[in-house]
């Protein structure tokens, strides 16, 4: 089990693994060698740990990509870009102006040399139903994410106040 | 003041190393124990949390004389135990309106 854990530590960034990867191991070791006898205790336990590797690693890749400007995550406590809800039904509009504008272009070159489109209408709907859809799932996972209500932190004045000196006082 | 909540996970590794410095299978152990056995960290979430604390000043790590890579030891800073204050502070208001509210609509 310890080869498994090892091989899934290689899922997170090489810098995060560098950093907490043996410190991962050892208690990953530890907290394995005081388990009880009890198969269920044990189910529960390497499929505790497997979940938590993966969404970490999964963590930590969003962190290492789009850390510091977007917000990924419930623990995330720095001072956030927010997406402004209005973009999302801007770009929609812009994106459906674009299709309609290629789609008639192509229908008009269709008259001569014959259309490459099947249907105006159908890939115009298809393509806005995709775009509904993304748009619904990321607002959908960046909510979930941010339930915890840590990135209000940035508000409070004591924060603020404190960044940057690493909180001595 | 402002309001903020922390997740249950974090404030319960924030309040583990309130008590004393701990490393990282302490910190699991405390964490259940605190919890009444409710809330079981994995090292995945428990390491995800620690980072974001140690980026943002909340804990740092114990300097000893012997480090070992595989056995750290982390504390709070001044500035976690502040935050920690705080939200505890702010837990204790919600009780205390929750309490209030509840006795009105018994009354």
């Amino acid at each position: 089990m310890i080869t498994v854990y090892c091989w899934l530590l290689c899922l997170y960034p090489g810098s995060y693994r560098h950093e907490f990867g043996e410190e991962m191991t050892s208690v990953f070791r530890e907290a394995r060698s005081a388990l009880p006898p009890a198969l269920p205790a044990k189910i529960s336990f390497y499929g505790r740990e497997f979940c938590g590797l993966l969404s970490g690693a999964l963590y930590a890749h969003f962190d290492r990509l789009f850390d510091p400007a977007i917000p990924f995550r419930r623990l995330d406590m720095r001072s956030q870009f927010r997406f402004p809800r209005s973009t999302v039904f801007l770009m929609l509009v812009i994106f459906a102006g674009i299709v309609l504008t290629i789609a008639k272009a192509s229908s008009i070159v269709g008259d001569t040399s014959g259309s490459v489109w099947p249907s105006l209408v159908s890939v115009m709907v298809l393509m806005l139903l995709g775009m509904c859809t993304a748009a619904a799932v990321v607002v959908g996972i960046l909510h979930s994410l941010r339930r915890g209500g840590i990135h209000r932190l940035e508000n409070l004045p004591g924060h603020m106040d404190s960044a940057g000196s690493n909180g001595e006082r | 003041m402002e309001t903020f909540a922390l997740s249950e996970p974090v404030l319960l590794v924030l309040l583990s190393l309130a008590e004393q410095p701990r490393h990282g299978y302490s910190m699991l152990k405390d964490v259940e124990s605190m919890s009444g056995g409710r809330v079981l960290l994995s090292t995945g979430t428990l390491y995800g949390a620690l980072q974001r604390l140690l980026d943002h000043g909340w804990i740092e790590r114990v300097e000893e004389d012997n480090p070992a890579r595989d056995r750290r030891t982390y504390k709070l800073t001044s500035r976690g135990r502040r935050n920690l204050q705080m939200e505890i502070e702010r837990m204790r208001h919600l009780t205390k309106l929750a309490a209030l509210r509840t006795a009105r609509k018994e009354a």
